[in-house]
């Protein structure tokens, strides 16, 4: 053992009531999932700052369980990325699972859960973003007069307007529920590497349903890993008021509709996170023009029939 | 803290921090060479060992989280029949990662084998993990291809 350095106690309940009885005895405990983003941090080890207590959630059962029906699909916060492509990989949205592939192989997915994901404090993951498209949910747990007290909200609720984190503090997300809603047009593109380099990364996760010249119940988030995530129906509606295909001044405008929006909930993104943006934005038109058209010569060609 | 845990088929019970990473535990503690890297989680991939026969980067891997687990690092694995198998994929397509990255591609082709991911998309995802460019995406899959048809024949013998 390095001399002065202290061994946090591991603490490692069974389940959720015996989780409940030692927050309350070490209240200021950190909270393990996968590990992998706590271990990543530059000062993670050796450290003399490391919190003395660690509460290990993998042996909590409840926090493994993953349940669906026809609407929704419910997962334990301790579900791994990797599980819930391959448990949900027949239900879950197309995008979601691209989402989690782009993120990493097998070997860091599988040791990566779905709460961490959501609770990082100073990174955005991209898959926050995505799974507010679906009207993501979280069930919370949080002590409240020295009694565990547990309430669902709207995943985006449990982040500030920019993105942020801003879950009451030890507070536990204890499931994560997801709305299996059909979208025809589902696509996620992501520049630059996330974690390596935050300050010149982008992603966006669309989704919605193309027909002929509309683009309904259009959904967008946007994220930026050092920054939050961007998702509200004034950026929705860009793009579902827009008429395709969009011709280049159009195109441009949308564009710079989006750009604007994005701008003034984070004033500070980079050049390159701009231009990155506005690139991704003109793929999707792009790709919804040729939809448009695509569609449009066939109607014609039916017409014709 | 005090853990008790198997590295390359020895038992072991070590006297370590309970967070300390798995691969400083393995240079440090156990003078274990066969680790290319340390890189603090910025997966380099450089450091992958198999944890009850699942491929892991063990700066990702904590003391507590080994205890009772079984660590098959390449020093261990590298004697092994398993090995043999992939070795020969080498030899027989001509193709052979770099020492930097030897280790860990073995240990990664190891684990894909055992899992049965030997899909292309597969290969090409786990590889891709790795920072290191000595070889082409579709060698890799020639490489894993090989090797699973080497260790199935090998299986059908033994059977
Ligand atoms: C090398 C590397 C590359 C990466 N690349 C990407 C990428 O391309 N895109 C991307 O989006 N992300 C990327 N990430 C980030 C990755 O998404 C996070 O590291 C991961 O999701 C965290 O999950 P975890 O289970 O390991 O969480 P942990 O590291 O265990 O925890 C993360 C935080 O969440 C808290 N926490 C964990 N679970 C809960 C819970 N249930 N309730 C409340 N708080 C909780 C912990 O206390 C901690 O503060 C990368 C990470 C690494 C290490």
């Amino acid at each position: 053992m390095l001399e002065g350095l202290r061994s946090p106690n591991i603490h490692t309940p069974v389940n959720l009531s015996e989780f409940s009885s030692i927050i309350q005895h070490y209240p200021t405990s950190t909270y393990w999932a996968g590990g992998t983003y706590i271990m990543s941090r530059s000062d993670y080890y050796p450290s003399n700052t490391t919190n003395d207590e660690i509460i290990f959630l993998g042996s909590i059962e409840e926090l493994h369980r993953f349940q669906r029906n026809d609407r929704i699909a419910e997962f334990g916060s301790m579900v791994s990325l990797y599980d819930l492509i391959y448990t949900g990989r027949s239900i879950l949205p197309k995008i979601l699972i691209e989402n989690i592939q782009d993120i990493g192989g097998n070997i860091v997915t599988a040791r990566m859960t779905l709460g961490g994901s959501l609770c990082t404090r100073e990174f955005r993951s991209s898959l926050c973003g995505t799974l507010s498209l679906f009207d993501a949910s979280c069930e919370v747990k949080y002590m409240k007069k020295k009694r565990m007290h547990s309430k669902w909200f709207p995943m985006i609720s449990i982040y500030d307007k920019s993105g942020k984190l801003n879950l009451p503090d030890k507070a536990l997300i204890s499931r994560i529920r997801v709305n299996l809603m059909e979208r025809n047009y589902q696509r996620f593109i992501r520049k630059g590497d996330f974690f390596l380099d935050q300050e010149n990364s982008v992603s966006i996760a669309i989704t919605g349903n193309p027909e002929q010249d509309n683009f309904n119940d259009a959904r967008i988030a946007i994220t930026y890993p050092n920054k939050g995530f961007i998702s509200n129906h004034d950026l929705d509606n860009i793009f579902s008021s827009a008429r395709f295909p969009l011709d280049q001044d159009e195109s441009k405008s949308i564009e710079d509709a989006i750009l604007s929006a994005v701008s003034a909930i984070f004033p500070s993104l980079s050049k390159l996170q701009k231009t990155r943006t506005r690139g991704i934005i003109k793929e999707i038109i792009s790709d919804l023009n040729i939809n448009a058209l695509t569609t449009a010569s066939f109607d014609e060609a039916k017409t014709n029939i | 803290m005090k853990i008790d845990c198997t590295i390359d088929g020895k038992a072991l019970s070590l006297s370590i921090n309970s967070n300390k990473p798995l691969s400083l535990i393995l240079e440090e503690d156990i003078q274990n060479s066969s680790l290319n890297s340390h890189c603090n989680g910025q997966m380099c991939g450089f450091c992958t060992v198999l944890m009850n026969g699942k491929a892991v980067l063990s700066c990702l891997i904590p003391a507590f989280e080994i205890r009772g687990k079984s660590i098959i690092t390449f020093e261990g694995y590298a004697k092994t029949k398993n090995a043999k198998d992939i070795e020969k994929a080498y030899d027989l397509t001509h193709l052979k990662p770099c020492p930097s990255c030897y280790n860990s591609r073995t240990l990664i082709i190891e684990s894909l084998l055992s899992n049965n991911l030997t899909a292309k998309e597969d290969i090409i995802r786990e590889m891709e993990m790795l920072k290191c460019h000595c070889l082409e995406f579709n060698d890799m899959v020639r490489i894993v291809q090989a090797a699973s048809e080497i260790r199935r024949k090998r299986h059908a013998r033994r059977a």
